[in-house]
């Protein structure tokens, strides 16, 4: 079979993923496959011959022997989960389940209530330190379904929306009328984090909770410092507490 | 297109442009951003975006400078705010071309010597117009001149320091600048497919000892390009919008190459203290004021705009939330690829079909781009730098990681010696999109437009300070001529539509100008 240019590499080997891996050593299969199939003369195949000799369908062949040796996807998106539900991993915590659901990460820090019935539920990232502290109900913001909903019939007063998505897309129709947000990725400088502070919205970003369900009485410390962009290069932690109410 | 030889010379600084720019690339992905979104499958459609820049860009970038040079256009950028700045240029330009390369290279469908006269053009290209749009703070990017973008004349910022209007917190018009800023940045997520390329901030600029001065650009905003704003923003009277904005008590510290700024104190509405409004397009002598003739006026006219941003962003979300994941990507990978599109419409050279198509050669790819696999590889082209490609020798310490990675590869000199390469990736080949084909309406300064009126329009339009005659009266000159006729007339002409400055001159100082500029 032809050799590739890059099969040559002293120092690179392989992808850190393994989708990543696999995949391209799939592609590059191909690609040895096909350069062979076209004389093995590199000049006239890479820009000529390789549109038609590597098509579309060889890289869709790709995926589904992947998925046939019953990998599911990661989903990121929704809507991909939603049109071909048969190649990702199902999303947690949407539909007749959404009631009882809460986010659980394994790194969140709790401690039981204190003096005020405030019990720590978590921490994240402060986006900008606000005189004083933000306190609300706990709503999920999740689907597109949700957003839509919530632009019908109004989000509810003190809304502290609960988002897993620091893109600032999904809740760009509503993002205004939040008290406060929690979001579950990205950092101060992500895109939610950025409208936030446009706005004047207590938000704390790269958030992690345990045990807050809809409807929760939640407290965000937005009167810490605000995690600054040399805190994030240097690895230092600044953070800012989440407590749930009434515990 | 005619293929002289490669010089050890070009090489050299191609590589080192690179190199420099892998530096700074590493530093703004990850400490920039995460790119995530519920909405928009992102790293997907920007993985196809990648691909569509490295095999049309270098034909595009031709097309451009058969009417009109990469100097010319920075020249032009200098004086406006639309997108030709940053993100656009100082970063999308080579950052998508070099990752559809990188990545290629990965998937064994190309070699580091593959299309070289395209590698060594796009870069020279990009040098051409940064030096240019970069003119007057003197250097290629904001990393370069220690995270600042200082790219405006004196006269213009004469100009936008006299007219703002004073605010504080809580008063009418501080509350309709934050609204509308807020508002509008939002929009332009949407519009931008969840990319932030729709907004840029540039500066800053020193007032006095307390106060400063940046530039944000909102761009993209009305029915242009983009197929899906067709409809949705047809009440947006302005393409771009540009607000000078005074702080007081906060220091921009940080102003990179993707627009995005860092202060200290972090900056918050409260530290406004100054604000005007203006729009701008390849049509405009520079900055036209919109709203500025009073302070009741531009209250009125911020929450105006805000009220048209919003209904255009509830409108525009319907609409995304309707979209197939084909169309998303569609969508996102087009805003992506065309993100300096602008520089065609400055040329003349702008066509639907050059740059709101994806290319053939790339659309094959489409079958990949499940959100897994393109989150994961995104990550190691930009984040981990963890490819082969991108693996070292161990001895390297790569900078802001010390790694043995680098994020582009360059060019092997050994071409130079006879090894083979290749020199192109060819013209560009025919494209496609699931999106709905754009209405033949485009809104320009003067009025909607259809695109071939647009193209005729921009080919016979030259404003007064890049015309021949005034295009090298820079910043040194007027320092020694300022008294000159010609001073005066590039400046006057600056303040044609100035509130405070009308027929002013070429005379004043920073100290005059705030004398003449409203105290509250």
């Amino acid at each position: 079979m032809a050799k590739l240019y890059i099969d040559s590499d002293k120092y690179g080997e392989r992808a850190k993923f393994p989708t990543v891996e696999a995949y391209h050593s799939a592609v590059k299969d191909l690609v040895r496959k096909r350069l062979d199939q076209a004389g093995g003369d590199w000049a006239s195949f890479v820009f000529d011959k390789s549109l038609t000799l590597i098509t579309a369908d060889d890289l869709k062949a790709i995926e589904a022997r992947l998925l046939k040796a019953g990998h599911r996807f990661d989903y990121s998106a929704i809507i991909s989960v939603q049109e071909r539900p048969e190649a990702y991993k199902p999303v947690p915590g949407l539909g007749d389940a959404a009631k009882d659901y809460s986010f659980e990460h394994p790194d969140a820090p709790t401690a039981p209530a204190d003096a005020q019935g405030r019990a720590l539920s978590g921490v994240g990232d402060n986006v900008v330190k606000h005189p004083a502290n933000t306190t609300g109900i706990a709503r999920y913001v999740r689907t597109s379904a949700m957003v839509m909903d919530y632009l019908t019939k109004g989000v509810p007063p003190d809304t502290i929306a609960i988002i897993d998505d620091s893109g600032g897309t999904l809740t760009a129709p509503i993002i205004e009328r939040f008290k406060g947000i929690i979001c579950m990725g990205g950092s101060t400088r992500s895109h939610l984090g950025i409208l936030a502070r446009e706005y004047g919205i207590p938000c704390l970003m790269n958030s992690k909770i345990k045990g807050i369900k809809e409807g929760d009485t939640v407290e965000l410390e937005s009167s810490a410092a605000a995690k600054t962009a040399e805190a994030y290069q240097t690895g230092k932690e600044m953070t800012a507490n989440i407590w749930k109410h009434g515990c | 297109m005619s293929h002289r030889p490669i010089t050890y010379a070009q090489l050299l600084e191609t590589n080192n442009l690179l190199q420099v720019f892998t530096d700074e690339s590493y530093w703004l992905c990850v400490t920039r951003t995460v790119q995530e979104s519920k909405l928009f499958p992102v790293p997907a459609y920007m993985m196809l975006s990648y691909l569509n820049a490295f095999y049309r860009y270098p034909s595009l970038l031709r097309k451009v400078e058969s009417r009109m040079k990469a100097e010319e256009i920075g020249d032009r950028a200098r004086n406006m705010g639309i997108k030709i700045n940053n993100p656009p240029m100082s970063w999308g330009l080579l950052g998508f071309y070099f990752l559809g390369r990188e990545w290629l290279i990965n998937m064994g469908l190309l070699r580091p010597q593959d299309a070289v006269e395209d590698i060594v053009y796009v870069m020279d290209f990009w040098k051409r117009f940064q030096l240019s749009w970069h003119r007057n703070d003197g250097h290629i990017t904001n990393k370069e001149f220690g995270h600042r973008a200082q790219v405006l004349p004196e006269r213009r910022l004469q100009v936008f320091h006299a007219d703002m209007y004073r605010c504080e917190a809580g008063d009418e018009l501080h509350t309709a600048a934050a609204n509308f800023m807020a508002t509008v940045s939002q929009y332009g997520f949407l519009i931008s497919c969840e990319s932030r390329i729709s907004l840029c901030n540039t500066g800053p600029y020193k007032i006095d000892d307390k106060r400063e001065m940046i530039v944000r650009d909102f761009m993209d905003l009305a029915e242009n390009d983009l197929p899906w704003l067709d409809g949705v923003a047809a009440d947006m009277p302005y393409n771009n919008l540009t607000v000078p904005m005074m702080v007081k008590d906060c220091h921009f510290y940080l102003m990179d190459d993707w627009g995005s700024f860092e202060s200290k104190p972090d900056f918050r509405a409260e530290h406004i203290a100054g604000v005007g409004l203006y729009t701008s397009d390849p049509l405009t002598e520079g900055f036209v004021p919109v709203g500025m003739g009073s302070k009741a006026e531009l209250i009125r006219t911020y929450n105006d705009l805000a009220g048209k941003a919003k209904e255009a962003t509830n409108r525009l979300w319907k609409r995304i939330a309707g979209w197939t994941r084909d169309q998303m990507i569609d969508a996102g990978a087009l805003m992506y690829f065309g993100i300096f599109k602008d520089i065609a419409h400055v040329a003349g050279t702008y066509e639907y079909e050059d740059w709101m198509l994806i290319d053939e050669r790339a659309q094959r790819f489409r079958p990949l781009l499940n959100d897994e696999f393109s989150r994961d590889v995104l990550a190691e082209l930009v984040g981990y730098v963890s490819q082969p490609s991108q693996t070292v020798h161990d001895y390297t310490m790569m900078q802001h990681n010390n790694g043995p990675r680098r994020m582009f590869t360059p060019i092997p000199f050994s071409i130079l010696m006879g090894d083979d390469y290749t020199l192109t990736s060819g013209p560009v080949y025919p494209g496609s999109t699931c999106l709905p084909k754009k209405e033949d309406r485009y809104r320009t300064s003067r009025g909607q437009m259809t695109l071939a009126e647009y193209n005729n329009a921009v080919r016979s339009f030259t404003p007064v300070a890049c015309r021949n005659e005034n295009r090298f009266l820079d910043e040194t000159w007027l320092k020694y001529n300022a008294k000159s006729e010609a001073a005066r007339a590039l400046y006057e002409n600056e303040q044609a539509l100035s509130r405070k400055l009308k027929g002013k001159g070429a005379g004043l100082s920073r100290a005059d100008v705030e004398a003449l500029a409203d105290k509250s």
